[in-house]
């Protein structure tokens, strides 16, 4: 493009986006049409990929695309195969986007739709894309190495250690905590359990067709499966309206966690190919296609935003769907989307290894990065196109109801009974009051949005069956995160005993599975019964605290990046990591100290502890032993990352005052045998 | 000399040959991580050498390698 035209388109999108950034933080009272959210986002979004991670690829990292990758010079047909970048795009994005940068933005939609927004356009540009950039980079230099090892060999060993118990912590909460999203989902709910219980033989039969008896006949397999589940969703209906039937579908919160801990420990112990991969493909398939429906559904309709810029809960900080203020709060509801430490966990785990040249990472982890955060912007939109009655209606239970209700009448959220009755017979429910989590509001939220665009079709039968179909596209990959998850924890428990009982570490030993998927179970299990019978819903208190995991392994990531480009001689631009690196740790510790210090019940652990003593309910004593876990959990996240933080800033002095000399462990410098510039 | 060109190996011009569900087919593999024997066959057969593993060998060694990875939340 001409420079001036290039001028003039930029300065065109940049005044665009700017402008929709004016309608949205100067509205007051009136209605904001959606559209001026997604301007907003697609345009800093445009400038920000453009300019910035331009800036990173060609200034910061110094991408070479005359340097072979990993997956040309080990090229071996499987791990190590040379991509297409568009193909890999794809590949990484289905990765990293799961039910976070959905479930995180309807949350902390309760402080109104600005903060959530504004978090996480501005985040994912400056934050987010940048940590998967640098991460995917480092990675890609190293042979593709993991987070782990890269801390270990750049910063030192205990960073290393550090790192991986992290994660093996992280995991533990993230798998409780989307868990409890699923269960209070499917509690008294025939059509969406028999849905998703449908989902268990179907990949059963998916597994055995494609390893036994069509190896490798994956596109049959997914088509045969995809076939069931939507039966399956319609099956479900009938089933919900048949009185012999429904009630053996029909479960509380209580036994539906155990069935969920049966399941993932089931999960975890069964070869692969038999449940894991199968449902993976399957939740692949329906998350692409229903992120990209929405997406048209929400351009072609438009709908106008219901919830308020803001809300009082943004300053009063005594939001009935979690407690505390705009800050901290607002930036550890949203990891996903705008930045979120697992990425760094995919940004060195297979994707490096498939990158045909440098430069494609740019496109793959900065780009992919952006997208997510998009798909964050359209749960924000469809969590704010609902009636706010009805959105703290869903998300809060009666006993945060209670407290929060004089707030709630003079802001005008109010909802009455038989309106509530009249959405959940429209979405097929017997009752939508009290499903915390997120889940069903985004659900009501999607399914209002396609019944809107399919409303020529039918009324109320189509919202009953977009709304589940809305769970089951929710539940189907919650429940993929929660096999890989127990199994990927299994594997790190295994490793970790094996040091001091190395047949442990034999990953085929049954008594060893069996005992470290037991293990992995109890301990995400114990955290999700604990939310299940949580007076306040449990989201109020693990949806923090697996906030602050999150943000705090962004922080590792970062700390790495950061460490890599200081020893690569690149310390005049090491703030690209080093400033989002100070926000996360000032975010989260603060976050932190306020979940474990504060001397609000609602808000701190102790002070909700403190007020629990001398109560007659029955379950005091096991409240009170929670809430002190609880606290344990967030200072040992705070303390692990402060440990990190320290050796880190150990490590740059040391470089940069020339005490030590910068090495870095970068595969070596091998030309490309490809040819470039073609 | 080049072994392959860039476009080749990361564009899919090798691929241009086979008829469209295929290739389709082999993209859709590639985003959803399965597994892909034709296109092992035709990494072995540019390599210059004969296929180590049967397609029962390899998709059993795909499936064990996928169930160490993560995915995100």
């Amino acid at each position: 493009m001409q420079p001036l035209a290039s001028l003039l388109v930029w300065s065109g999108i940049s005044v665009l986006g700017a402008a929709a950034f004016g309608v949205l933080a100067l509205s007051r009272g009136e209605t904001v049409n959606a559209a001026w959210l997604l301007t907003a986002a697609i345009c800093t979004y445009a400038v920000g990929y453009r300019f910035y991670s331009r800036f990173l690829a060609t200034r910061v990292f110094g991408l070479d695309d005359r340097r072979a990758t990993p997956a040309e010079r080990r090229n071996n047909g499987r791990d190590f195969v040379p991509t297409n970048k568009w193909v890999l795009f794809g590949h990484h994005f289905a990765a990293i986007a799961g039910a976070g940068p959905l479930v995180g933005p309807v949350l902390a939609a309760q402080f109104g739709f600005l903060p959530g927004t504004l978090w996480l356009v501005i985040g994912v540009v400056l934050g987010g894309a940048v940590q998967d950039f640098v991460i995917l980079f480092c990675s890609l230099r190293r042979d593709g190495k993991s987070l782990g090892q890269m801390a270990k060999e750049e910063v030192n060993p205990a960073a290393g250690a550090t790192a991986m118990l992290a994660v093996l912590f992280i995991m533990i909460i993230l798998l409780a905590v989307l868990a409890l999203i699923v269960v209070n989902a499917l509690k008294a709910s025939p059509w969406g359990l028999f849905t998703i219980a449908c989902t268990i033989p179907i990949a059963l039969l998916m597994g055995w067709w494609m390893k036994r008896w069509r190896p490798g006949s994956v596109g049959e397999a997914s088509a045969v499966g995809a076939v069931l589940l939507l039966g399956a969703l319609v099956a479900g209906g009938w089933v919900a309206g048949q009185p012999h039937l429904a009630p053996l579908f029909t479960h509380s919160a209580t036994a539906l966690t155990w069935m969920m801990m049966g399941y993932g420990f089931i999960a975890s112990v069964l070869p692969v190919w038999m449940l894991l991969c199968p449902r993976d493909y399957l939740s692949t398939f329906l998350k692409i296609t229903t992120i990209l429906v929405l997406a048209i559904a929400i351009l072609v309709i438009l709908p106008p935003l219901r919830m308020p810029a803001l809300t009082p809960f943004a300053s009063l900080g005594e939001g009935p769907v979690f407690a505390g203020k705009l800050f901290p709060f607002a930036f550890i509801t949203i990891a996903c989307g705008a930045i979120s430490g697992f990425h760094s966990l995919v940004a060195s785990g297979t994707t490096p290894k498939m990158i045909a040249r440098e430069s494609d990472a740019r496109l793959i982890g900065y780009g992919g990065m952006l997208m997510e955060s998009f798909v964050g912007v359209m749960a924000m939109i469809a969590a704010c196109t609902l009636d706010p009655g009805v959105y703290f209606a869903m998300n809060t239970t009666p006993a945060a109801l209670a407290q929060a209700s004089q707030v709630l009448g003079q802001a005008g959220f109010v909802v009455t009974p038989d309106f509530m009755r009249e959405l959940a017979a429209r979405m097929g429910e017997t009752t939508l009051l009290a499903r915390s989590g997120g889940a069903p509001s985004l659900a009501v939220g999607i399914a209002q949005i396609f019944a809107g665009a399919t409303s020529v079709l039918g009324g109320k039968t189509l919202d009953a069956l977009w709304y589940h179909f809305a769970i089951m596209f929710e539940a189907l990959f919650i429940l993929t995160t929660i096999d890989t998850g127990t199994r990927v924890g299994r594997f790190m428990l295994q490793e970790i005993v094996g040091h001091v009982w190395p047949r442990f570490a034999e990953t085929s030993w049954y008594p060893s599975v069996i005992a470290s998927s037991a293990l992995v179970v109890a301990g995400w299990g114990y955290f999700l019964y604990q939310g299940v019978v949580d007076p306040l819903g449990g989201i109020n208190s693990l949806w923090p605290l697996f906030g602050i995991s999150n943000q705090l392994l962004a922080a590792v990531a970062l700390c790495v990046g950061t460490t890599i480009l200081i020893k690569m001689g690149r310390a005049r631009y090491a703030w690209v990591t080093a400033a989002p690196l100070a926000w996360l740790v000032t975010v989260t510790m603060t976050a932190g100290w306020q979940k474990v210090f504060s001397a609000d019940p609602r808000l701190g652990f102790l002070a909700h502890a403190a007020s629990l003593a001398g109560s007659a309910n029955p379950d005091t004593a096991r409240l009170i032993f929670n809430d002190r876990l609880n606290t344990f959990v967030a200072l040992l996240f705070m303390t692990i990352v402060t440990v990190l933080i320290v050796t880190s800033l150990r490590e740059w002095w040391l470089v940069l005052s020339r005490r030590k000399t910068a090495v870095v462990h970068e595969a070596p410098y091998v030309e490309t045998g490809y040819a470039t510039g073609d | 000399m080049r072994r392959e060109t860039e476009r080749d190996a990361r564009c899919g011009m090798r691929d241009a040959a086979l008829p469209f569900p295929t290739r389709l087919m082999r993209v859709v593999r590639r985003i959803i991580g399965a597994p892909d024997y034709r296109a092992y066959l035709e990494h072995c057969r540019a390599a210059g050498h004969a296929p180590r593993l049967t397609e029962r060998e390899y998709v059993k060694e795909f499936f064990d390698s996928k169930g160490t990875a993560g995915r995100c939340c």
